[in-house]
This record gives C-alpha cells, structure tokens and sequence, in this order.
C-alpha cells in the first residue's frame, strides 16, 4: 500500500498544473477568490482526517482556525513581530488549544464530543468580543504586514501550501498511523484488543488537525490583512467547512478540497441571487447529504471498488 | 519444490499454568456477573468456558482481556499481574482475542487488516515495514486465507470472515488464545477446518479458552470444560464429565418431567400460525436455516434449543423485526407486509428475553400501557384477572418495574403481554436467570393460564423441565435448522441424552 | 430595585426558554435527534405572526395563531423532509446517522434563515402584542405583556405535563422515550409516534417563537443564538429530561438577566456558557440526564 498512490498523481498532477497557470490569464478577482478557497480546502481537508478517520465529529473546526488565526494576528498587531515567527506562534496556540479541549472531550461519548467542539467555539467567539481592546471585537483585527500584495504571488503560495498539505495529509492517512486510526474511529474496543492505545492516536491526530487548520488561520489573515468572527469563526463558517468535506467525499482526505472549491465557486456564481445564494448552495448540500452521503468523490471510487 | 511436513507435535500439557484467575469478581451496581471465579488455564490446552446467556462467561472472557476491569479478585500471566489493565497492554502482554462480530476495514485488503494487527503502537510510523507483510502472508496461508488475500472483507463468504478474526488475533503470536463463539453461524465442514485450526495453536503450545452457550458444541475439540451458571462454576472437568455432571443436567434440562400433553387431534385441523421454510441471515452468517413450525388454536407448543440455536432469531421472524424469506401466516393472513407494531395489534404478543419494561414507570403504569385500547372498566378487569395469576404484583402495584427482583419483573412482563388479550403469546426464555423457586411460581402461573384460558402460547426455552410439562408439542432446534418435532413423552426418549 | 427587576424579567425570559427548550429535549428523549434548525422554527414562528398582522391585516390574534400554526407546519416538513429520509437512507452507515441528522437540520435551518432574510428582510420585527399597558409593582414599572408572556408559557407547560402523566396518548409517549422496543411490543406504531411528538414540539416551538416575537423581537440573525441557547438549557438539564430543561432554564435565564443588568448586556452570554462548560466537563449527563 502506498503512501500516494500512481493513479492520484496521474490525475492530481494535471489539475495543479493548470491551477497553477491560471494567473496568466484570469483576472485578480477570481484569484482572490481561489485563494480563499484553497485555505478553505486545507481547513476541510484537516478536518476530514479528524472525522473520516479517527472518527470524531468536530463541530467546531472554527475554534482552531480561529486560535491560530488570532494568536498570528494578535502578536503582529501588538508586538509587531515577523509574519513566520507569528505563524508559528498562531500554530502552537492552536494545537495547544485543540489538545486541551480533546483531551478531556474525548472521555465523553455519543453526541457530547460533537457538543463541546461547539461549546468550545461559542465560548472563543464571546472572549473575542469581551476582550475587544486586543483582538477588534466584533469590527475585526487588521494586520499591519501581509504575505505579498501581489495577487499572484498569494495565490501561487495558497495552491503550494494546500498541494503540500494535501500531499501530507494524504499521506498520514494511508500509513500504518493512519491505519491504526481508522481502526480506532471504526471499532475502538477491538482496536485496543489488537494493542493500540486509542485515547494517544485520537489526540495525536487531534494534533495534527489543529496544527494544519490553525497554520491555514494564520496564513489567511496574512493574506487578506484582516481577521474577524464572522469571516472565521461563526459557527456558519465551521458549518461550511463540514459542507465541504461531506459533498466531497468524507474519508477521502482530498474530497474536502474539492468540495470547498466547489462552494466557494458555487457561491461566486450565484452572487447575483443576493442573499438567496447561501439558501441554494445550502439546498444543493442538504440534497447531496440525503441522496449521495458519500459525496462526489464517494462516487468515483465507489464505482472502483464494486 | 519441498512440502515441509510438520512432525507430529507433541501434545503434553506443561503442569504450570500461564494464565491463573483467582477470586475473579465483576459487580454490575446491584448484579454480580462473576462471584470468585478460579480458574487455571495452561500451555497447550483448550479449556471450554461453557455457560448459558447470563452466565457470566463473556463477561469472565472481557475481564481476562482488559476490555472490562474487575471488582475484585487477580489475573496473571506468566507470573505477571495483569487484571485491570487496559485492553492495548493486556494484548501486548500477550494475549489474543478473536470477537464474535468485529468488523475489518472494510476498504483495506485482507492483507492490509493482517498487517495492522503486526504494526506496533507507534504514532511515528509513516512507512510500511516490508518484513511485516512478509508475515502478514505467512499468517494469512497458515488459516487458509492465501487465495483471497487481496480482496476486500465486502466480498469475502462468512468462514472467510472468521478467518481473518483468527488471522489478527493470533499474529503476534500471543500465549493466550481467547475465541468467543467459534463455531457460531458456520456448517458442517466449515466447523472441521476451524477445529483443526485450533487445535494447531494448542499444538503450537498455545493456551486457548473457547467461549460458547454449550458444551455439546465443542466437546469434540476441548481437553477441559469449565461450566458456569450465574456468575459461578458449576463443574469442572473432562467434557463427558461436566455433560453428566447433575447440577449441569439440572441447570440446563432440570428434574424429573411430568408432561400433560393434549393430543395434536384435539386442535383445528387449520394452523393458527404457520411458518414454513424460514431463512434468516445476519450479514453473512445464517440464523434459520428452511425452519418450519405450525401452532394450532389453543395449542402450547415449546420450541426447546440451547442458546444461539435460534430461538429469538424465529420469534423476531414471526413479529416481522428481522427480514426474512419464507413464508409466515397468521390466522391466514400473511405477515410480510405488516409492521412489528402491526403485527402485535393483530394478536400476536411477544415477551422478549430482554422484557423491555419501562424501568421508571410503576407496575400499574406498566400494566395500564398494555391495556391501553381498553376502556378504563375493562382494564381494571383485566388487571385483577392477572393479580390472581400473579398476586405478587398487586403487592408492588406502586413501585417502579425498575425496582422489582428478577422473576416479579417477568411477571410483570407477561401480566402486561396478557393485558393486550393476545390471540398468540411468544415467551421467550422466559426463566434465563431466575431462581429454581420462582421457576416453580411461574410454572404454576402458565399452568393456570393454560387451564382457565383458552390461550395459545408459543414458548421457547433452553430449560427443559420447564418447557416440557405444559407443552403439547415440542420442537428441537438447533444450530438454525429445526431437527426433531414430536410430543413431550417421546422427547426425553428419543432426544433427551442427545440434548446436552 | 433592580432585584426586583432581575426577579420579574429572568422570570419571563426564562419561561420563554424553557418553553423551547422542552420542545427539544421531548424530540431528543423519544427519537434521538438534535434539531439544529430550532432557532429557525421559533423565527418562523414569530415572522409568520408579525407578517399576519402587520402586513397582510390579520388581527393581532389571528396573526398570533397563523404563527403558531406555521411553527407546527415547519417542524412537520423538517421531520418529513429532513429527518426522516436519513433515518431511513440506506447508504448511511448507522454510526454516522447522528452526525448526518445533525448537519442536516443545521442545513435546513440556514435555508429557512436566508428564505426569511430574503422575503422579509433581516431586520428586527416586533409582533404586535397581545397585550398592552405596564404593570407598576414595588417602584418596577414591567408591561403586561411580559406578564402574559410567563403566564402563557406556564399555562402550556402544565398543560404538557398533564398531558404526558395524564392523558393515555401522552402517557405512550412517555413510555417511548424510556424504551421504544417496548412500545412497539405493545402494538404502538413508532412511526406515528414520532409524527405526534414533532407535532407537539412544533406547537411548543410555534408558541414560543410567537411570544418571543411579541416580548423581544427576533430577525434572522436571531436563529443561531437561540439553537445555541436552547442547546444549552438542553444540555444542562440533560438531554431527554424535559424536567431537567426546565430547570437548567431558569438557571440559564436567571444568569444572563443578572450579568445584563449587573455587569453588562454584552457579556450576557459568558456565565452560562462558562457554566456549561464545566457541567461538560464535571458531569456530562447534566443535571437530570438519563441517556
């Protein structure tokens, strides 16, 4: 079994390479937007490894996000310190986050897990509110430096930092780690038979999810030079991160990529519908969920195996 | 090309045990699954743990496993003490365990659920180690798995399934061997292949603990049989001992018989229920094999097996919970169509052995619930009808069904079955668990019914001695099929050693 | 006298929200599912009463049971469209169900949050109230409608658990949400169960919403914020225990009627979410939970 399978790279390779060439011909606007939506993408895909595989159902992946983005964005509006040290400091505070919320969440069973992921969320959104004179309050944090302001430059380095999270994310998910960790999502009782210690590789994986979603947070207040609730923290943005990962095929890693490309796009193209746009894209996903729970992706390789 | 022949191993048993159990004890809140069992397992043995639903057998295996902690008492292995351990360091320590209904990954290749039983439990690990595929083969030909190794679990026949359970419990190479139900669900030969299987482990100088609801099963294969009842051991010994051991006999077919039998003619010719050629399947595994029974108006008739034969698997047929092919009429109408709730409203009741009381509610409330399409007057009728039968109830009237002793609550679970004035009443073991002094009470209490009512009653037990004295027919069934059919006077002639 | 003024208003919020929120752990307690799409009944609810009476020229009672009547409706299309398909979908594994229902009413309820948004607009409405004048009581100046209000809800709260200790029909369903097998062994079709148990929520979600239209307002941004808090109550009480649901939310509405008029209206929020936090942690099960 191999890390990336020859069939991904087959057709992985062509779309990245048109991806990447997209900004000799498109226009700023649209390239702005695909950025958005490859920080998204990174956002579904860390959440899928959490839920595809171990098996747990974050309803918060906002309170991750939103940790790693305001912990950069603070410490560069604050203290005025270098974007890389910052991102790694955003980073650390999402994992340090995400580890002590899973670490007693995961004692708990049924729906209370999924439960406090949102508690979790709702209780960063009120922080950020109550302590408006350091993170902006409802208006928002701005950020005195950004990563480029050259439309290109940001998109060529969201398509790389999605293509190598992609890449690795992938790859965590089809090793033995990734093994033992289904089998610990699907069956923990018969995995702990087996001898796999569950509660370490849920955390562990845990981990992982809040270092990638928390780097994304930060690299994208960097891009758009500000971070708000509402644009990721509301638990309608989580909502859309789940979306995403669901339409394109849970437990499939690379389905969450796609499936925020296709939102973000989808909404672009609907805009002119004014408000009636997120009832139509939310339509289109309720529909996917009851008659195609396996996504688009899901149906590609479900055609595979039978 | 070489065929490596293995020399004939040798089969002595070494005198010290690997695996010792003393004073082994798991309280549930008020219930005591296992009271002080000892329990001695050693290298190249297979030891049957043998008992009925209830027994505390799987509950004994959890504990062994680290998948339960115990109350009280101590596990070793190989010197080293190991109760409450978690499951992932018991299976370190060396001890594998084959479920009954554990689920592979269903999108990796057999292969690859091989080799996840051979990885170690490291979170760093992001390259395969090709010498653990190498064994990972090696294991998968050792229990006949070498033609299907790369296909998915989706696709593979049920022994198959089986196969790869063992395959993982045993890949690394563990002292201790523990199989809950081997044979459950598997034919004829298939039971040859998997016993010839085990008994290359016990050769290996493996210990292995078999699990099952009854001796007769894996007699063949055992060197010892440990039999519990209730949390504790019964008896001890070599198979044919502990199958003649009489507080064995007595727990599974009770004393002496005194049947009352009514001739089969003195019924309507036309069934009330007819089930004819029923097959169920759970996933792969099949339940009821071609099982036909009919039930005449007025009739008792005792579906007697061993648990896991089927009994509950054809009672849940007859109520439409499980699909099913074959035919089942009531009354002449067919079932198929109807729903489970339907199918009680049109008079067939069922007292499952789970009774399914509404624990918070009082024995009235309990009650009222099943008279409920009765007027209030017919009700109260009903119900001082039933405090008769069973006066017990009326004593408890106000109390919670959550709080009342094991045998009230099945009263109350029949009491309220028969406030919905069934046609047909399916009892479903209905003495698991029960004291022989309620037995005696509830044995009266159908025996009243059976007299003043004209009540059709379709019974199914492991319990001989109760199943027979009101019966007028009795069916065997046993492992899915139906094997014998005939009056309770002929049984224990023609049956009756056979049974055990 | 602002502790007179706590008493009275926590009093009358907290009714409110236990009136919901008894809905919701009723749908949870008898058929396990967590109706993320709640806020959007109650707005519907309420919008429905205020277009009735403000724009289409129904009376202010007739407009008040077109809103109900709506939320009643809402609730029966979110189980029949929504909740029910994923129950019986084939292609989803049983594991999974929960999270499918969850995601799914979440869905739902944003759709009919952006539909409100789009005919109505997302500005605040009032409903006209029932009721009008002010109450004076010990120097606290209340309005009767907020009066009205607690008393409404009490009077559908008792008339709840009369029903369900009561009344033969409510007395099945109680019984099914300790043990559906068991009902279905004493003849009672548990999908017709399911359909009077979110007929009932809608009504209790209809009344609800109505009310809190006519005390508070609600627009379409009000749809999160009260699936959150009725989630919370919910929680906090234990889900499936409507007595528990009762209490957490006077516990709930107690607290964040205090921190407005003590600390401030802004942090309404923190001491119940605070507090639910730790209950997640100390005692998952809440303060009655059973399941």
């Amino acid at each position: 079994m191999s890390l990336i399978p020859a069939r991904f790279i087959l057709i992985a390779l062509p779309i990245l390479v048109a991806a990447a060439l997209l900004p000799l011909g498109v226009s700023g606007y649209i390239l702005g937007l695909l950025t958005i939506a490859y920080y998204f993408a990174v956002f579904s895909m860390a959440w899928d490894l959490l839920f595809g595989f171990a098996g747990e159902v974050n309803f918060g992946p906002t309170f991750l996000i939103g940790l790693g983005a305001y912990g950069a964005g603070i410490l560069n509006n604050r203290y005025g310190l270098d974007i890389p040290l910052c991102l790694l400091a955003g980073t650390a505070l999402a994992v340090i986050g995400g580890l002590a919320l899973a670490v007693p969440a995961l004692k708990l069973s049924g729906p209370y897990f999924g439960l406090v992921t949102l508690v979790a969320v709702l209780l960063l959104q009120n922080l950020i509110v109550v302590f408006s004179d350091l993170t902006g309050g409802e208006i928002g944090l701005t950020v005195p430096d950004v990563i480029s302001i050259d439309a290109d430059t940001n998109y060529w380095i969201a398509l790389g930092f999605m293509t190598v999270s992609g890449l690795i994310l992938t790859a965590i998910s089809r090793s033995p780690a990734g093994l033992i960790l289904q089998a610990a999502g699907q069956d923990p009782v018969v995995a702990g038979a087996l001898g796999f210690n569950v509660a370490k590789h849920k955390i562990a994986a845990f981990a992982v999810s809040a270092a990638f979603s928390g780097l994304a947070g930060g690299l994208i207040v960097f891009y758009m030079g500000t971070a708000s609730v509402g644009t990721l923290i509301d638990t309608s943005v989580g909502v859309q991160i789940i979306i995403a990962a669901v339409l394109g095929g849970r437990r499939t890693i690379v389905g969450g990529a796609l499936g925020a490309v296709f939102l973000i796009a989808a909404g672009e193209l609907l805009r002119p519908l004014g408000s009636l746009s997120t009832f139509v894209v939310s339509a289109a996903a309720l529909a996917v969920i009851l008659f195609v729970p396996t996504g688009l992706l899901g149906l590609a390789s479900f055609r595979r195996a039978s | 090309m070489t065929v490596a022949v293995k020399p004939p191993a040798a089969a002595t048993v070494r005198a010290e045990p690997c695996l010792t159990v003393r004073g082994l004890t798991k309280r549930y809140g008020g219930l005591v699954a296992a009271k002080n069992v000892d329990l001695d397992l050693r290298p190249g043995e297979i030891l049957g743990l043998i008992g009925p639903n209830g027994s505390g057998k799987s509950t004994v295996m959890k504990l062994v496993m680290g998948l339960e902690k115990p109350s009280a008492g101590s596990i070793r292995l190989d010197g080293t003490e190991i109760a409450g351990w978690p499951a992932h360091k018991v299976a370190r320590a060396g001890i594998g365990l084959v479920f009954q209904h554990a689920r592979p990954l269903m999108r990796q290749t057999v292969l690859e659920n091989i080799v996840l039983a051979l990885l170690p439990d490291s979170l760093l690990r992001l390259t395969p180690d090709s010498s653990v595929t190498d064994r990972a083969r090696a294991i998968a030909e050792r229990v006949g798995l070498g033609a299907v190794i790369d296909r998915r679990p989706g696709t593979l026949a049920f022994a198959d399934l089986r196969r790869l359970e063992l395959a993982k419990a045993i890949a690394r190479d563990p002292k201790v061997v523990l199989v809950d139900e081997p044979f459950a669900g598997l034919t004829g030969p298939e039971v040859a292949t998997f016993s010839a299987l085990i008994r290359g482990f016990r050769d290996e100088g493996k210990a292995v603990l078999l699990v099952d609801h009854n001796v007769k099963s894996v007699a063949a294969l055992v060197d010892r049989v440990f039999a519990l009842y209730l949390g504790e051991r019964i008896a001890e010994g070599s198979a044919e001992s502990v199958m003649a051991d009489p507080t064995v006999r007595r727990v599974y077919l009770g004393g002496s018989i005194e049947t009352a039998a009514r001739p089969e003619a003195a019924f309507k010719t036309e069934s009330l229920l007819t089930v004819e050629g029923v097959d169920v399947l759970y996933g792969k595994a099949q339940a009821l094999r071609g099982v036909s029974i009919h039930v005449h108006e007025g009739e008792f008739v005792s579906v007697v097996g061993l648990n896991g034969a089927g009994k509950t698997t054809l009672f849940n047929a007859v109520s439409n919970i499980v699909p099913h092919a074959g035919t089942i009429r009531f009354g002449g109408q067919d079932l198929a169509r109807m729903t489970p709730a339907a199918i009680a409203r049109a008079g067939i009741v069922q007292v499952p052995e789970t009774r399914e009381l509404f624990g918070d509610l009082s024995v009235l409330e309990n009650l009222d619930l099943g008279g409920h399409h009765l007027s209030k007057a017919q009700a109260a009728k009903e119900r001082d009808k039933l405090y008769e039968l069973f006066p017990i109830l009326k004593a408890r009237e106000g109390q919670s069904a959550r709080t009342l002793s094991g045998g009230e609550q099945q009263m109350l679970t029949i009491a309220r079955a028969l406030m919905m004035r069934p046609r047909l009443l399916i009892l479903d073991e209905p003495t698991l668990g029960l004291a022989p002094v309620i037995l005696e009470q509830l044995s009266k209490a159908l025996e009243r019914l059976r007299q003043t009512t004209p009540i059709t009653v379709l019974l199914g037990e492991q319990n001989v001695t109760f199943a027979l004295p009101h019966a007028d027919r009795v069916y065997v069934l046993e492992q899915a099929k139906i094997v014998w059919e005939g009056p309770p006077d002929r049984f224990a002639t023609e049956m009756g050693a056979a049974y055990l | 006298m602002i502790g007179l003024q706590i008493l009275v208003d926590g009093f009358a919020i907290s009714a409110l929200y236990a009136l919901g929120a008894m809905g919701f752990t009723l749908i949870f307690g008898v058929s396990g599912v967590l109706n993320l799409s709640h806020g959007a009944l109650m707005v519907t609810a309420a919008v429905a009463a205020w277009a009735a009476s403000a724009q289409y020229g129904f009376g202010s009672y007739a407009g008040a049971a077109i809103g109900v009547v709506c939320g009643l409706l809402g609730a029966l299309v979110t189980y029949f469209a929504v909740v029910a398909p994923i129950e019986r979908s084939k292609a989803i594994p049983r594991a999974e169900k929960e999270i499918f229902i969850l995601t799914g009413t979440l869905l739902w309820g944003i759709m009919i949050q952006q539909l409100v948004a789009y005919f109505y607009t997302d500005n605040p409405k009032t409903v006209l109230p029932l009721i009008e004048g002010v109450v004076e009581l010990a120097g606290v100046r209340t309005p009767r409608n907020e009066w009205f209000t607690a008393l409404v809800c009490w009077v559908v709260i008792a008339l709840l658990w009369a029903f369900v200790n009561k009344a033969r029909a409510g007395k099945v369903l109680l019984a099914a949400s300790m043990n559906p097998r068991g009902v279905t062994l004493l003849g009672h079709d548990m999908g017709r169960i399911y359909i009077a148990v979110w007929a009932i929520y809608g009504l209790l979600a209809g009344i609800a919403g109505v009310l809190l239209g006519m005390f508070l307002g609600v627009s379409s941004y009000s749809v999160g914020p009260l699936t959150a808090s009725a989630f919370s109550i919910v929680v906090l009480g234990g889900l499936g225990s409507v007595t528990g649901s009762l209490i957490a939310a006077y516990v709930v509405g107690y607290l964040e009627t205090a921190t407005a008029y003590l600390v401030s209206p802004a942090y309404r929020v923190i001491p119940a979410l605070l507090l639910l936090v730790a209950v997640m942690y100390l005692r998952p099960q809440g303060f009655l939970g059973r399941r």
